[in-house]
């Protein structure tokens, strides 16, 4: 196999998980919401993909109808445990990941159900070489990575940002401040299913098939080490994770050819996986990387101006 | 002119057989500092979060400018300007002070979703304004030096100022105070209950539980006194503090 090729996969898979890890981010990160059925907003976005894309709608449609559909579905299933506490939504979800799949497995005409459907790639040119649908693969990737990061970043440092993490310290006392919990948790929860329904489409049209098995909660777990990883609270935390933990996957993938261990490497992968998420939460909770203060241009003229008088009084 | 801003109606609360408040019927009118005092376990905090939406009332009614706010959640009753500050300080810690007071910051547009992805420049103003202020109320605590430092790393009494600092940044009609006093140092302590004065004079109005009799008494312009859920007796301070019945509050029957 072409190495350049190995490589170029990489990239595409760490910028979609990169996707999926800053919707869980900005989720569980910044306002607190466990969302262990992430999944589930990865498989409505590859499906809605799927099933737009052969009947030849074009990709960016699809692409975004994915998200509108992920935010719809979240939004709805988020919203009887808005008002309860955070572990009730952790479990309604994971539950409904797992139903969601349980359908799609048994419903041959979405897509052929157990069979799974091959997905027609977003931009294919006639002719083209692997290497270079892998060159277009990454720039749509990354382009749509970039404006998820873009909107997030923009979204942590205002003033939105900041009620969200208050919401995430102390709910009451948020809403004793006059900020309705449960609307601003039912807009993120919709803004990270959105966005992780966006990387589901992307996941679909690389991947060229999708069947219910890709959808198992482990995916879920994979991309919350990543965001514990690399520090929730933090956009380029989240980005570090995702990275690490693509590396450390395809590491596992290599070292499976090279070293002969009684187990397969490819399972003690997970054992890792579990072993390293005890010690980050026992050593460093925080993550890699810690929790960006909210930066808008008020705190900073506050400051700069301040700084400014007491030298001029010197 | 003196307009009766909130008015508890008949109001209980209970625990499983206790009564926590126990038919209690007052009137806060605007302009004043009121104050609430009774020992401990006497129902004062449980009426407070009772007013404030953040416990269910049993029984009666309460009503803020002639609205019945009885069974309102908490924010909805902030939006009408009635603001709560906490006995025991709800910081929210990972966020910096200054951070914690522009939550408490009134009808701010950046505080919308699409406002504040898309329409960035609509709030810009109001969010240094708001800072402004916010570093305003933080030099008059004492409190500027530290505005960046997370508000998790606050003492015991810093952590009290910020509490009432937020509540001040809320600009609010009737502020209720829970023990603002209590583990700040005592010449602060005098100092904020003057500024609650200097505050009253420009049309705020504050009901204030507090412990620290001696400060609450200089500055209160009418006092309630609660034993056991109800309220036993009131009056200005000094009639209160004269009365031999408060003395068999606080003291017992001995």
């Amino acid at each position: 196999m072409d190495p350049l090729v190995y490589i170029l996969d990489f990239i595409v898979l760490v910028g979609i998980f990169s996707i999926f890890s800053l919707s869980l981010n900005i989720e569980f990160g910044f306002a607190g919401l466990a969302n262990f059925g992430k999944v589930a907003f990865v498989l409505i976005g590859a499906y809605t993909y799927t099933l737009l894309s052969n009947i030849n709608v074009p990709f960016f449609l699809c692409l975004i109808a994915g998200a509108i559909a992920s935010a719809i579905i979240g939004f709805f299933v988020s919203l009887p445990t808005l008002k309860l506490r955070e572990d009730y939504l952790a479990i309604v979800v994971l539950a409904f990941g797992e139903i969601l799949k349980i359908i799609v497995k048994s419903e041959g005409w979405i897509a052929g159900g157990v069979w799974g459907t091959p997905v027609y790639p977003a931009i294919s040119i006639a002719g083209s070489s692997t290497r270079l649908d892998m060159a277009i693969n990454i720039a749509l990737v990354y382009v749509c990575l970039f404006l998820s990061f873009l909107l997030l970043q923009l979204l942590t440092n205002s003033p939105y940002g900041r009620v969200i993490r208050a919401i995430r310290e102390d709910e009451v006392a948020a809403e004793a401040l006059g900020k309705n919990r449960a609307k601003y948790r039912a807009q993120v929860f919709a803004l990270g299913s959105a966005i992780a329904g966006l990387g589901g489409g992307l996941f679909a049209q690389y991947l060229q098939f999708i069947d219910p098995y890709m959808f198992a909660p482990m995916l879920t777990f994979t991309i919350w080490i990543m965001v514990l990883l690399g520090g929730p609270a933090n956009n380029w935390g989240a980005l570090l994770g995702a990275g690490m933990v693509q590396l450390f996957d395809r590491g596992a993938n290599i070292a499976k050819d090279y070293v002969t261990l009684p187990i397969d490497p490819g399972n003690l992968q997970y054992i890792i996986y579990g072993v390293l998420i005890i010690l980050v939460l026992l050593y460093r909770p925080q993550g890699l990387l810690k929790e960006s203060q909210v930066k808008t241009k008020a705190g900073e003229s506050i400051f700069n101006g301040r700084d400014f008088a007491k030298n001029k009084g010197d | 002119m003196e307009e009766i801003l909130l008015k508890i109606k008949g109001i209980s609360k209970h625990f499983g057989g206790v009564y926590a408040v126990n038919g209690i019927s007052l009137d806060i009118t605007s302009g004043k500092i009121w104050g609430l005092v009774g020992p401990n376990g006497s129902g004062k905090s449980t009426l407070f979060n009772t007013v404030l939406g953040i416990h269910q009332a049993d029984e009666g009614n309460i009503y803020f400018k002639d609205r019945c706010i009885t069974n309102l959640v908490p924010h909805q009753i902030f939006d009408l300007g009635l603001v709560y500050a906490f006995q025991v300080p709800r910081l929210f810690q990972t966020l910096n002070v200054l951070d914690n007071m522009l939550v408490a910051g009134r009808e701010h547009k950046g505080d919308k979703l699409l406002f504040s992805l898309f329409f960035r420049k609509s709030w810009q103003k109001k969010e240094i304004e708001l800072a402004e202020k916010a570093m305003e109320i933080l030099r008059l605590l004492k409190l500027d030096h530290l505005a960046l430092s997370p508000a998790g790393e606050l003492s015991g009494g810093q952590s009290k100022l910020l509490e009432l600092g937020k509540g001040l940044m809320a600009s609010p009609t009737l502020l209720l105070l829970d023990e603002p006093a209590a583990g700040v140092n005592p010449n602060l302590g005098r100092s904020m209950f003057e500024r609650i004065e200097d505050l009253c004079q420009t049309g705020l109005s504050f009901f204030i539980i507090e412990h620290r009799l001696e400060l609450l008494f200089d500055f209160a312009h009418w006092v309630y006194v609660m034993d056991k859920g109800k309220i036993v007796l009131e009056g200005k301070p000094p009639e209160v503090a004269e009365d031999p019945s408060f003395y068999h509050v606080y003291l017992g029957d001995e």
